[in-house]
């Protein structure tokens, strides 16, 4: 299950960060993700951990933790993606899938000409979108 | 890489595992130890390290090296045995407390900046006392069976020369039941070197007795292990020592005066030789010994290929003994444990080569018996020689984490083993600058105890930050974490170390909501310590948390007030940030030469005014630099940048208080912080900027620490202002400052109370300098003028003006009279009143006489009434400006009143702009001229639409037919037509119906609508075309009353309200295109009508709708009328019947117009399509005139005309005669009669019209003066119908 969703601007800025939880672990998530940018720092200055693929995006897994995966998605404007999940077991295609849909919905709601680049996306839509993309990823993966 | 050896983790190890000597002693011993003040061990300890030893050593290989460095661990036999946990325990806590409550000094300072973080040393950043941690962390599992490296190697007797019988008691001291329990258990070898020494004090002479134990010590237990030492030879203990060796072995005591007091130099070098030799002569020798011992047994019973094979078969058949969480007991005689001590001594003196061969030799064997415990021991000894000797990193790495997960493994036993390793093993990764994996390691080293999780994580901490790329996020994050344990664990004081720590990460971040998590708890921390002025501080970066939730925000507005109230007085905090003050919103308002009637008239933009009173007061320029430079000698300089106000006068500023919280919060005395000086300041103006801040720190001191203003207020008074805001609510404050007294006055800033606990303080004055700092940069010279210092002057009369009874909600049209009424409070008397009006279309000023009349009725007319006025009125009215008479100067004691016509002239919202300027009869004074401004917002409703159709009658010349529409467009009210005027002498206004048809219900209830026909004649023309002017005199009125059985008068609109009304309204109503022929201006005038009783009770309202620039021309500039007989009875059996017309054309135009007529037989059947279109196209939403105003049949005749198409089988019942075109010119406003004829054929009505007028202008100068409009020059009229009824005669 996906516990938390982030996109971080490229001044490492939190953009929209949301958690599917229903405990108070707001903080708890936020210092995840915060953290996971030390790594997604670490990844992008070292490329040759970054694997052959130049333009690569995903980023893969950045930081296991007890409880958590966090996985990592760095677009071309250095915009960055952190998936934090529960799942001990995740397919790296299945996560790499997740991405592809979210910066697609990312894409959009950037496009909006009332969105200010490097604010706070506060899009319904957006929201909307991301919550049924993190659904559907809980069911293609139990699938 | 540095040599090993060098590292932290190589001096901990070469100070760790180093060879443990047991100390046994007798109480003597100790008690002349203690003259002293410390215990024999601490007395020896400083002797048994030594740097340079220099002693050749030879294990295992021939080839012999020298140890340098070489240290001696010494521990009495009491201490020789697995520590105590609990005890530990506490030693662990008692040094993080101790180590906390030192550095409590640094927790007041600011956390410094993560940059500057980065670039201190490692040293300086990671705490110092760390290492103590650490150390004790590693000595809690010390003297555990399974490692050799803290059995002791040899043992020290000590016998005081006092004691009886000195050689039993060397014995005694030996004697098993004492000894640890490594010895007796098995665990060790209980045969270990003996070292006797026998300790003499000085003090109790007796050097003989001493020298006579030696020798029997000598015999008893061998002339090598026996030694005499002498101590405490000072007879006077106050030895002073250079250096202080005792100290960096017993930091907790810090006074070193009367350490070693007793000790002179001769007994410090015996204490020295003493150890040396022991170390030296005894120990390593005896060590050296041993590893050639046990490395020759070992060589033959486990080295070699065959012994391995037979040791493989061996403990293969060993796989089904019962698994023991220990593994199996090995006795010190078992082939595994004396492998061990063979490494471990190898290690010790430093063949780490020896060493790891034992160890690899043993590790297969420990985990072939599944001994786990030991196995990871010498797995982890594995790592450490790999370090030392530094080759293999990888296996030196993969050894700790070997070891370190086996401890792991086996549980509880084995987690403080685990403890250790980890330290040791983050040492080694921390040596190699592999800080991020140390951090990892530190992050696994299980916390069995939170508050050494809570250390192991600060340590991750530092070494994430440590690492490169430095990794701030994950540094502030253990720190976060590791704060949260200290803080569990009541460690407030590291808690909040960490925190801040922390806080230099998250600041300037936008992650606000770990930070203010931070700010917070550090906030909550530091109440707990009672240090108030840092929680507040902290505490305070969270308030305005508008993006937190409304429970959150709610939790850190309780906890800061819990803070407040803890500290139990009232607090002044500089930057409350509770409520946000948006600063570009503040606005002052301050009364100089321009004063304001209303705050309305305030924030009225002052361009507006400017330009309003242009033409009133002394022209600008010469204002600005008038009073300035006239009093440059009293002013100083700088007094040209502040502003002017007077004193008694109240300053306003206008503040706008943002409440960032979802909460309610409520804000008590707010007001504003002033500072007046009586004297002008003398200093220049380059200085002075700098001198007043200064000043304003002392004052904002002084009132910060008095909180009273009562030293202020004979200066000047405040105003205070209470408010509650609810969340998210933002609060426009006006606080007003009234200076007293004459000086110069500056608004320094705004304080607040917030619940009545917390005194918020804003200070201007600083933004400003920021600003001032910035700029100052672009253009130094320039001062940048400050709004916030007032120079106070004397006071001044000031106008207070007021307009009575002025409505805010009107219907358009609404006609009244105001009274302005101005009064001057003080004692000085002004003069020199001029007055101007912003829109003089709603407002204007009457005659002073009006006060005197009653209202509706000095408008009607009277008898007596003089058209002579118009003029002059008309004269005023170009002028907006009205100049009082001289003779009005007011003081205090009467009021003047002066009477204003106000007219809502359209719907729609409208902004009225009054200003009145005045001058003062004092001329000393700085300011001569005062304006007062007003400001009115009215709301015009629409109430009645008045439409007006003309169209010009076929019958007759210059008359025309008006239609009036008159629709109610209010929601409720009535209207009373009254009268409509004509504005001019030339026009004439008849009614077509009788008065009572007009309107029958007398009133225009709300919505509907009327409409009424009017006869409109133009006086002038019919003169000119010498009509019968006796109808002149007798129906001659421009005015016609359309109130049945109303006995009051008509309105005169040709007196002063309406005519000046109309003079602003036909401005307005300018027309851009004007035709051919005059234009008409009608005047309605209604009255309000509120039931039929109440009418008579409530003050009637007068309205009057003024339509200017009615057109009455058609298009052409030609009239024409047909005249002729309109029956004519003919005996048709006779002859056909001539009729004898004339056709009368007048030309309207300036120009000259030629004229054709054309008479048609047939009738044209696209003429009535093209004039319609015609008329259309240019007029819009005029009517064809001929249709209306003739009757129905008419348009059904044209209808049918329209639908024949020329057809050549009907005929005409007449025929023109004569010519059918006729030419001829008319002169300007001239007329002219053509003759026609028609012969008729049968009797009927016949319709005249199938003629056609042609004209065009013919004036030489029509192509210059035409510019302007779309003229036409030439065009066709279609000929009005004029029926003749032709009859038989009988």
């Amino acid at each position: 299950m996906i516990v938390c969703i982030a996109v971080v601007g490229h001044q490492n800025n939190p953009l929209y960060i949301q958690s599917f939880t229903e405990a108070d672990d707001a903080l708890k998530l936020h210092h995840i993700v915060h953290c996971s940018l030390d790594v997604v720092d670490e990844r992008v200055n070292n490329p040759k951990k970054s694997g052959p693929t130049l333009n690569e995006t995903f980023l893969g897994l950045l930081y296991p933790t007890e409880n958590y995966k966090v996985y990592g998605y760095l677009t071309n404007t250095k915009v960055k993606f952190i998936l934090v999940t529960t799942d001990l077991d995740v397919r790296d295609a299945d996560v790499r899938n997740f991405f592809r849909r979210f910066h697609a919905a990312y894409v959009d709601a950037v496009s909006n000409p009332f969105h200010v680049p490097g604010k706070k996306i506060t899009s319904k839509v957006f929201a909307e979108r991301v919550s049924a993309i993190v659904k559907s990823f809980g069911l293609s993966s139990a699938v | 890489m540095a040599d090993p050896a060098n590292t932290k983790l190589g001096r901990m190890l070469l100070d760790e595992i180093t060879p443990v000597v047991m100390v046994l002693r007798t109480p003597l011993v100790e008690e002349s130890c203690r003259k002293n003040g410390f215990s024999l061990i601490e007395m020896l300890a400083p002797f048994s390290n030594f740097n340079n030893i220099d002693v050749p050593v030879r294990t295992a290989s021939d080839q012999p090296y020298r140890l340098r460095k070489f240290r001696l661990r010494l521990f009495y036999g009491s201490e020789v045995r697995q520590p105590n946990i609990e005890a530990a325990k506490e030693r662990l806590k008692e040094v993080i407390t101790f180590s906390g409550d030192k550095d409590i000094s640094d927790l007041c300072s600011d956390p410094p900046d993560i940059e500057s973080l980065i670039a201190i040393s490692k040293q300086e950043m990671v705490p110092s006392w760390f290492q103590n941690f650490n150390k004790e962390l590693i000595d809690v599992v010390a003297f555990s069976e399974h490692e050799a490296f803290d059995h002791p190697v040899a043992c020290l007797v000590a016998v005081s020369s006092k004691d009886k019988d000195p050689i039993d008691k060397f014995v005694d001291l030996f004697n098993t039941n004492q000894l640890p329990p490594l010895l007796n258990d098995g665990a060790m070898d209980p045969k270990i070197l003996k070292y006797f020494l026998l300790v003499h004090d000085n003090q109790d002479g007796m050097l003989e007795k001493a020298s006579g134990i030696l020798t029997e010590m000598r015999s008893a237990f061998g002339a090598n292990d026996c030694r005499l030492l002498c101590i405490n030879s000072s007879t006077d203990g106050a030895e002073e020592h250079q250096e202080n060796l005792w100290a960096s072995y017993k930091a907790s005591i810090s006074n070193s005066k009367q350490y070693g007091c007793f000790l002179n130099a001769d007994d410090i070098e015996e204490l020295r030789s003493t150890m040396h030799d022991f170390s030296s002569k005894h120990i390593i020798p005896h060590m050296e010994l041993k590893i050639r011992v046990l490395n020759q047994q070992i060589s033959a019973t486990r080295r070699g290929f065959r012994n391995q094979i037979r040791n493989l078969w061996w403990r293969k058949g060993k796989d089904d003994a019962p698994e023991n969480a220990n593994g199996p007991m090995y006795t010190f005689s078992s082939i595994e444990s004396q492998i061990r001590v063979l490494g471990d001594y190898a290690f010790m003196l430093r063949d780490y080569e020896l060493a790891l061969s034992n160890y690899r030799l043993i590790s297969t064997d420990y985990k072939l018996d599944k001994a786990w415990k030991h196995y990871a021991g010498v797995q982890e000894m594995m790592g450490l020689a790999y370090f030392m000797l530094d080759q293999s990193r990888k296996d030196a790495e993969y050894c700790m984490e070997n070891a370190f997960s086996t401890y792991l493994k086996i549980g509880p036993s084995g987690g403080r083993n685990a403890t250790r390793c980890g330290i040791w093993w983050a040492e080694m990764l921390k040596a190699r600058d592999q800080f991020k994996d140390a951090a990892g390691v530190y992050f696994r080293i299980p916390g069995e105890e939170p508050l050494h999780s809570a250390v192991m994580l600060e340590q991750a901490s530092y070494c994430f930050l440590l690492s490169t790329p430095t990794m701030l996020r994950k540094y502030g994050f253990h720190l976060v974490l590791s704060g949260d344990l200290y803080r569990k664990c009541d460690q407030t004081k590291h808690a909040i170390r960490t925190y801040r720590g922390a806080l230099s990460v998250f600041k300037g971040t936008t992650w606000r909501h770990i930070r203010d998590h931070v700010h917070f708890h550090i906030g909550k921390w530091y109440a707990f310590l009672g240090m108030f002025d840092e929680a507040i501080k902290h505490v305070l970066e969270v308030l305005p948390c508008g993006h937190q939730t409304k429970a959150t925000q709610e939790l850190f507005l309780r906890e800061f007030f819990r803070i407040i109230q803890e500290t139990g007085k009232t607090y002044e905090v500089l930057r409350l940030q509770l409520p946000v003050i948006n600063f570009p919103l503040i606005k002052v308002v301050f009364e100089d030469h321009r004063t304001y009637a209303s705050t309305a008239a305030s924030s009225v933009r002052e361009s507006l005014w400017q330009s309003l009173e242009e033409d009133m007061i002394p022209s600008l320029s010469v204002m600005k630099t008038n009073w300035l430079e006239s009093q440059q000698k009293v002013l100083p300089k700088k007094y040209k940048e502040s502003n002017v106000c007077v004193a008694g006068e109240a300053i306003k500023v206008d503040i706008s208080f943002r409440n960032p919280l979802q909460i309610p919060i409520s804000i008590s005395n707010v007001s504003l912080i002033c500072k007046h000086s009586a004297e002008f300041d003398e200093t220049e103006s380059d200085a002075n900027g700098f001198l007043i801040d200064h000043q304003n720190d002392k004052e904002l001191r002084a009132v910060s620490n008095s909180g009273e203003f009562s030293l202020d207020t004979s200066l000047f008074t405040l105003s205070e202002i209470d408010i509650s805001m609810r969340g998210g609510e933002t609060i426009l404050v006006q606080l007003t400052v009234t200076p007293k007294i004459e000086g110069s006055l500056k608004v320094v800033g705004v304080r607040w109370k917030l619940s009545g606990s917390v005194v918020g303080i804003c200070n201007f004055n600083s933004d400003i300098i920021k600003k001032k700092v910035t700029k100052g940069k672009k253009k130094p010279k320039q001062p940048v003028k400050d709004n916030l210092q007032f120079l106070v002057i004397k006071s001044l009369p000031r106008l207070e003006g007021i307009i009575d009874n002025f409505p805010k909600t009107v219907y358009a049209g609404d006609l009244r009279r105001l009274t302005l009424e101005l009064r001057n409070p003080s004692k000085i008397v002004v003069k020199n009143l001029k007055m101007k009006i912003s829109h003089p279309r709603y407002l204007i000023i009457a005659d002073q006489e009006v006060m005197n009349s009653e209202f509706p009725t000095c408008l009607r007319k009277q008898e007596s009434s003089s058209e002579s006025c118009t003029q002059v009125d008309a004269a005023r009215a170009a002028s907006s400006l009205f100049v009082f008479p001289e003779t009005t100067a007011i003081s205090s004691e009467t009021p003047l009143k002066w009477p204003l016509w106000f007219r809502a002239a359209a719907a729609g919202s409208i902004s009225l702009y009054i200003t009145i300027y005045y001058e003062m009869e004092d001329e000393s004074s700085v300011i001569t001229y005062r304006t007062l401004r007003m400001h009115y917002n009215l709301e015009v409703l629409p109430s009645l639409e008045v439409s007006f159709w003309t169209s010009p009658c076929s019958s007759k010349l210059q008359e025309f037919l008006v239609r009036m529409d008159v629709i109610n467009r209010t929601s409720s009210e009535s209207f009373q037509i009254q009268q409509l005027s004509c504005v001019g002498d030339q026009w004439e206004l008849v009614l077509l119906q009788p008065v009572e048809s007009v309107s029958p219900l007398e009133v225009l209830i709300s919505g509907q609508a009327l409409s009424c026909f009017f006869k409109l004649k133009n006086r002038r023309i019919r003169q000119s075309t010498e009509e019968n002017t006796s109808s002149l005199a007798t129906s001659g009125r421009a005015d016609v009353k359309l109130v049945d059985g109303d006995s009051r008068g008509l309105y005169d609109t040709s007196i002063s309200p309406f005519i000046l009304f109309h003079h602003h309204e036909r401005v307005h109503q300018e027309r851009q295109e004007q035709g051919h022929g005059g234009t008409v201006d009608f005047i309605l005038i209604s009255e309000s009508w509120s039931g039929s009783d109440a009418g008579l009770s409530r003050t009637t309202e007068v309205f009057s709708h003024h339509t200017c620039h009615c057109r009455v021309a058609s298009k052409s500039p030609i009239w024409w009328s047909m005249n002729g007989p309109r029956s004519v009875r003919h005996d048709f059996s006779a002859a056909f019947c001539e009729i004898n017309l004339s056709m009368t054309v007048y030309n309207s135009s300036e120009d000259v117009v030629s004229v054709r007529i054309v008479t048609l037989d047939y009738t044209p059947a696209t003429n009535s399509a093209t004039s319609a279109a015609s008329v259309s196209g240019n007029e819009v939403g005029w009517h064809d005139t001929s249709q209306l105003s003739e009757i129905k049949v008419t348009s059904d005749v044209i209808g049918s005309r329209g639908g024949k198409a020329p057809s050549t089988d009907s005929v005409s019942p007449f025929i023109w005669s004569g010519t059918s075109s006729t030419r001829f010119n008319l002169e300007p406003f001239s007329s002219a009669q053509v003759p026609l004829q028609i012969c008729v054929f049968s009797p009927g009505t016949l319709d005249l019209s199938n003629y056609i007028l042609y004209w065009n202008l013919v004036s030489s100068s029509d192509g210059g003066h035409d510019v302007d409009g779309p003229k036409v020059s030439s065009g066709t009229c279609q000929g009005h119908s004029y029926h003749v009824a032709v009859l038989q005669k009988e």
